[in-house]
């Protein structure tokens, strides 16, 4: 049985913005469909349109040729339209089979059969009566999916579906994907990763700022015009100079060690290595694999054996992160929302949080307003951040933006060395090169970098060295030149 | 149609409106209770809220209950702004009053313009001190602080019923649970000839302006906020936690053991066994609806302080239990919550379209 999803002439516009302007595009099962766009371009408003979150202001949504009228998401329940979101919507501490019969109607015993034969069908393997808590990402989407494909849809819509997920469980999820697709489900997958486009659709429409750019089929798109369409210009290919680097050792980390006392931390095992000045070191691995914990005992969250961190000759493993920053370090961790920021704080209150005794923000222990906005000033102007208005509460600011701002922040006291984690985490293109070129750029005035990063391609793009993190363990450190992707996902995976 | 809209940033105004809104629909529903109850609803909700302060007398007694929950609510701002939840004021306040009140029984038949500074930082130390255990549990041990203060606070009340009761009771007392009654150079000086409002409504309107500058001029203010949003940032800018959350209790301690004080050395004059109807778990309420804002703080203290007069009023001309009162302080809080909703969503009205 074929399906046709037919969008035609949405138009959705809010106060100050026009989020989808006049779009019209055609589906049909068989396929995979990607929606491509940079974050703001729209397709999240397109998307919660489709599984009646949002009521478009003009437009009509066509289903097998019959008009469909989604004025909430239970009518697009109805009507077989199936969507798993970025965050997931699960009751954590229920467990996965509560999780998935608690919107359903039909008798437990049934769905029980159903369930199974699913699982089975798509070789699943969840179990059904642990709490959803316990669940990792992938598995906790697994059970989203489940829980659409109980009703067996006919349209199936994915929102950004890998940006929890480790490299395995996204081919995992390919795989399933591709499954669904031949038995007749439509698939939409929306994301702004262009590789994964690459991988697994068959044609792919472009938004951006609202409109629709283009719908063109997969073969006849690469990586680079497939950026330059989502951009909308070409983008500067950047590559580092491989200058002579000096010397001059900057931070040697010896026999570290970090034992967890919460049995969902990594414990970090023998970690030694040293970085000179101007270097970059990329710390690659699958998360969950102790980058968190690594990052933390460098910053100074977690407080290790004073001799085991030495740092331009001085040994400051007991210092906690202000401590650390008097030193010259700056970090900028992973979770931009809830520890380098704070959304509901204006701009130039979250600058204070990078507090120097010689920035004077704090006077014998009272607030220097003046001072603190003056030096958020500067950084906005210096870090290109999109806005003009220091007061407004940093939750205003795009993604990119904000990571603009928080590694200006750390950035403009001009540091010996960065410690970034994940820095370019769910950014799109012009952000993620804005940020690439950065550290580059500091790199070049003789300054280090450590950059933990799940991203492959971002490691061999900006590291000078390279180590791969795996259990808590760090491989010996290589050269990056003599670094391919394949060896790195060996590694990875815990090989040789 | 009437549909419900995410907010994008709630506004200052909403943010002051809610509390308003809570009481507004605390006194229909107070209406209504009262209304089942067989009351006429605006002579009963007279009685409770007007009667009460409708004269001088009224107005010293609403200050005098106000002094106490203005006071407490203010240390517990510092507690609750900062993601620390001091729920044992009561036992800080309790434990304040007996600190203090044994160190005025020390000086019962001495005279002497020292006397009261003493007793008065007395009680403060002992706020402290009680506020300090669960803190320092809390710090070292991990354990949880709702639970520890909370459960001191029935220690504490035992500890005072032991002493009023036992070693300190009045020799001359004809075993009353009481203490000797207060020398007068250890009671806070009256304000008014006739009145009750006492000396320590300054400590609180000093706690007022205090809190006020804490909060928004200086850095321990700033860390407070930051630590409030989210303890992961204030790890990761480097402040010292610990410190904090042992400085907060010992503030929110000290003004609860201040609050203990005004009570013995002003109205009551002696320790017994109920030095406060409670004060210490009212001031939560009145900490929320003030919005842990000093000036919002002062606001809502003599709101809540109403419901204690009002109470006893009600139960004078019209019988109704005093209970009441706490049905009132309840509702509040209850329509308080509820009408944060509104802080993140508002309501829009859709006309039909064509």
């Amino acid at each position: 049985m074929n399906t046709n999803l037919k969008i035609s002439n949405v138009t959705k516009i809010y106060p100050g913005c026009i989020a989808n302007d006049n779009v019209s595009l055609e589906f049909n099962s068989g396929k995979i469909y990607a929606l491509l766009g940079e974050n703001g371009a729209g397709k999240s408003t397109l998307v919660k349109i489709l599984s009646g979150v949002v009521i478009p202001d003009e437009g009509k949504i066509y289903l097998n040729k019959n008009i469909l009228k989604l004025n909430s998401p239970s009518d697009a329940k109805k009507n077989d339209i199936g969507m798993v979101f970025q965050h997931f919507n699960l009751f954590e501490t229920l467990s996965v089979f509560e999780n998935l019969i608690i919107d359903s109607d039909e008798q437990r015993e049934n769905l029980k059969e159903k369930i199974d034969t699913i699982m089975k069908k798509y070789n699943f393997s969840v179990d059904l009566d642990v709490p959803v808590l316990n669940l990792s990402a992938g598995q906790k989407q697994k059970v989203e999916i489940i829980r659409c494909l109980i009703r067996s849809p006919k349209v199936l819509i994915m929102d950004e579906p890998t940006s929890v997920l480790t490299e395995q469980e996204t081919s995992e999820l390919f795989l399933s994907l591709k499954k669904f697709s031949e038995e007749g489900i439509l698939i939409i997958y929306i994301t702004h990763k262009l590789k994964e486009v690459m991988q697994l659709c068959d044609e792919v429409a472009v938004m951006r700022r609202g409109k629709l750019v283009s719908v063109s089929q997969i073969n006849n798109e690469n990586i680079e015009s497939l950026a330059n369409k989502m951009v909308g210009q070409d983008l500067k290919t950047i590559k580092k100079k491989k200058e002579n680097t000096s010397s001059e050792q900057l931070i040697k980390i010896t026999n570290l060690n970090f034992t967890s006392e919460d049995p969902f931390e990594t414990n970090l095992v023998d970690i030694n290595f040293s970085l000179n000045r101007g270097e970059c070191l990329g710390i690659a691995g699958i998360s969950g694999n102790g980058q968190s914990e690594l990052f933390q005992v460098l910053s100074g969250e977690i407080i290790s054996n004073k001799n085991s961190i030495e740092f331009n000759k001085n040994f400051i493993g007991d210092l906690n992160p202000q401590e650390r920053r008097e030193y010259l370090m700056a970090f900028s961790p992973e979770d931009r929302l809830e520890q380098a920021a704070i959304p509901q704080m204006a701009i130039f209150e979250n600058v204070a949080l990078n507090n120097f005794k010689s920035s004077n923000f704090f006077n014998n222990g009272l607030i220097n307003e003046s001072k603190i906005k003056e030096h958020s000033k500067k950084i906005i102007s210096e870090f290109n951040v999109n806005t003009d208005n220091i007061d407004l509460k940093s939750q205003f600011l795009s993604g990119g933006n904000l990571q603009k701002l928080i590694i200006g922040r750390e950035l403009i006291t001009s540091p010996d060395l960065l410690i970034c984690f994940n820095p370019t985490w769910g950014l799109d293109v012009g952000a993620i090169n804005y940020i690439h070129e950065t550290l580059i750029k500091i790199n070049e005035q003789n300054k280090s970098i450590i950059l933990i990063s799940t991203d492959t391609d971002e490691l061999l793009k900006l590291s000078d060295k390279i180590s791969v993190i795996h259990r808590g363990k760090l491989s010996k450190i290589m050269n990056a030149e003599d670094v391919t992707s394949e060896k790195l996902g060996i590694l990875m995976g815990g090989g040789n | 149609m009437i549909k419900i809209v995410k907010r994008d940033q709630p506004s200052k105004a909403i943010f002051f409106f809610t509390p308003v809104l809570a009481i507004f629909l605390t006194l229909i529903a107070g209406g209504i209770i009262f209304y089942i109850l067989g009351f006429k609803p605006f002579e009963a909700l007279k009685f409770f809220f007007i009667v009460p302060i409708a004269d001088k007398y009224g107005f010293s007694e609403l200050l005098l209950k106000a002094t106490p929950l203005c006071l407490i609510a203010i240390g517990l701002s510092f507690c609750f702004k900062s993601n620390n939840w001091n729920i044992g004021a009561e036992g800080q306040l309790t434990f304040g009053a007996i600190v203090s009140g044994g160190v005025a029984l020390l000086f019962y038949d001495q005279e002497g313009f020292y006397i009261l500074p003493i007793v008065i930082l007395a009680g403060a130390i002992g706020g402290m001190i009680y506020a300090s255990i669960p803190a320092i549990l809390k710090t070292y041990f991990n354990t949880n602080e709702i639970l520890v203060s909370l459960m001191l606070v029935y220690v504490s009340k035992l500890i005072l019923d032991y002493l009023v009761v036992g070693p300190w009771s009045n020799p001359e007392g004809f075993n009353f649970p009481e203490t000797r009654q207060f020398s007068d150079s250890a009671r806070l000086p009256l304000l008014f000839e006739g009145l009750r409002i006492h000396a320590g409504i300054f400590l609180a309107l000093a706690a007022v302006v205090i809190s006020w500058f804490v909060f928004y001029k200086t850095y321990l203010g700033f860390q407070m906020k930051v630590s409030g949003f989210s303890l992961k940032t204030a790890k990761y800018a480097g402040y010292k936690g610990k410190k904090m959350i042992i400085l907060v209790f010992l503030i929110s301690g000290a003004c609860a053991g201040l609050a203990g004080v005004g009570e013995i050395t002003g109205p009551i004059g002696q320790l017994h066994r109920e030095v406060s109807p409670d004060y210490g778990f009212t001031a939560i309420i009145v900490a929320f609806l003030g919005r842990l804002h000093p000036v919002g703080i002062i606001f809502a203290s003599l709101v809540v302080a109403i419901t204690y007069l009002g109470a006893e009023t009600a139960q004078i001309f019209m019988q109704i239990p005093k209970y009441t009162g706490q049905v009132f302080q309840g509702m509040i809080l209850f329509f308080l919550l509820a009408s944060d909703y509104l802080l993140f969503f508002k309501f829009k009205f859709i006309g039909s379209k064509k």
